[in-house]
């Protein structure tokens, strides 16, 4: 995948224990195999014979066809903005995986002597708990204006996914097009989940403020959006951390 | 229930088949270095002076204000100890290995900058060096002050900075 993932592990006693260390160690083995199964940078991994055609999703180890479907679930959800299928070069399910694998790995980890985790990919982020008991979890989302700040801080309960153009730059496709496309600077969606998080916050990027509806009708999901101009829109509960 | 959590961080680096994986609690780090024995963990408190967003929809990007150059101290964590600076493991990330110095007084990150940076000549040098540091270095001390566990957004260097940077804190018995 291409990516770092940290983890952070809150403990009650303070103490690291065997029991954390084992899950930490389960947590590893669980992004390894993703990133063996859906690396699109190693030409012999799993997803990289099925996008030449050597092989297909039955032939896949059984990751490939759980993703593809939940894909396909995304791009439903999204209304066809967020679309694998569009992508060039073949199906590429690497802006779902990421998310899909972050939080399969703070699966490992079970509440007792933990208040809390936090697995973040490279900026999306999956999470249980808090700090302690009624002490959530804060996190900032850049400004994609002034990478260096944050446009705003949120109270996060589960997962936060944010998708733009800035540091990378502009590498979001519109699947409409199969072309480079964002019609907002940054989006950020938070949610239960960080796979559909992370899907739902390439959509909204490339399809702009206006796609917040789509956000809005889903249970569960919020969304901010920073616009291309400078200005924040977001759905109704978005998290924001109180002042 | 102790009050201060302590961080076990972890670090999966995927791809390039560098794997750094650390499990070291900061407690257990703590004794390694000197004069640090006595130093409690600084506990993630509630910093009042970091505000959250601007709620009013519209207006510029203009980021929220606030307590920006002198963060609050957290409270009843003085040491006698003075300055201390320590180096980040080197990280791999996408373009190269980096690693992270920080400087702290007492609990508070006082300077965070480059130690060492290897990106093999690539073109992408000039950007990281002038541009993408300077601004991961101003948000690593904006995390400090807006007391926050963890930054979003859509980036590739900051992985690496971060992962570096969190290890050299939890060396300092820091979080």
């Amino acid at each position: 995948m291409g990516t770092v993932v940290t983890v952070d592990v809150y403990t009650t006693d303070g103490q690291a224990g065997d029991e954390v260390s084992r899950q930490l160690a389960s947590a590893r083995a669980l992004l390894q195999r993703a990133d063996a199964v859906f690396s699109t940078w190693n030409p012999r991994s799993p997803i990289s014979r099925l996008r030449r055609g050597e092989i297909t999703v039955s032939q896949a180890p059984a990751e490939v066809g759980e993703v593809l479907e939940l894909c396909a679930t995304a791009r439903e959800l999204s209304g066809g903005w967020f679309d694998p299928w569009a992508m060039p070069g073949g199906v590429d399910p690497t802006g779902y995986v990421k998310g899909w694998a972050a939080q399969r790995a703070l699966g490992a980890f079970r509440a007792g002597h933990i208040s809390g985790a936090i697995v973040n990919a490279a900026g999306d982020i999956a999470s249980f708990g808090g700090l302690g008991r009624d002490k959530p979890f804060s996190i900032g989302i850049c400004d994609p204006f002034s990478p260096g700040r944050l446009a705003a801080v949120v109270c996060l309960s589960g997962a936060i996914a944010t998708s733009g153009t800035y540091e990378r730059g502009n590498h979001l496709i519109d699947p409409h097009s199969g072309r480079p496309k964002a019609r907002a600077a940054s989006a950020s969606v938070t949610g239960p989940d960080l796979g559909l998080a992370d899907a739902l916050a390439t959509a909204i990027a490339v399809a702009g403020p206006s796609s917040l509806a789509l956000i809005e009708a889903l249970d569960g999901y919020e969304a901010l959006v920073i616009t291309g101009d400078g200005y924040l829109r977001w759905t109704e509960r978005f998290p924001f951390r109180a002042r | 229930m102790k009050r201060a959590p302590i961080v076990i961080t972890a670090t999966v680096a995927g791809l390039a088949g560098v794997l750094a994986f650390h499990t070291t609690s900061s407690r257990l780090s703590l004794g390694t270095l000197p004069g640090a024995a006595a130093a409690p963990q600084a506990p993630a408190t509630t910093d009042p002076s970091a505000s959250g967003p601007g709620r009013s929809a519209g207006g510029s990007s203009s980021p929220p204000k606030r307590g920006s150059a002198a963060p609050t101290q957290p409270a009843g964590t003085r040491t006698v100890d003075g300055t201390r600076t320590v180096d980040g493991p080197a990280v791999n990330y996408n373009f190269g290995v980096l690693s992270v110095s920080v400087t702290v007084s007492r609990h508070k990150i006082t300077k965070i900058g480059i130690a060492s940076l290897d990106d093999g000549g690539m073109s992408r040098s000039q950007y990281i060096d002038q541009q993408a540091i300077p601004l991961l270095e101003q948000e690593a001390m904006q995390a400090q002050s807006a007391n926050i566990q963890g930054v979003s957004g859509a980036s590739y260097t900051s992985a690496g900075f971060q992962q570096s940077l969190q290890a050299a804190l939890h060396t300092l018995g820091l979080r």
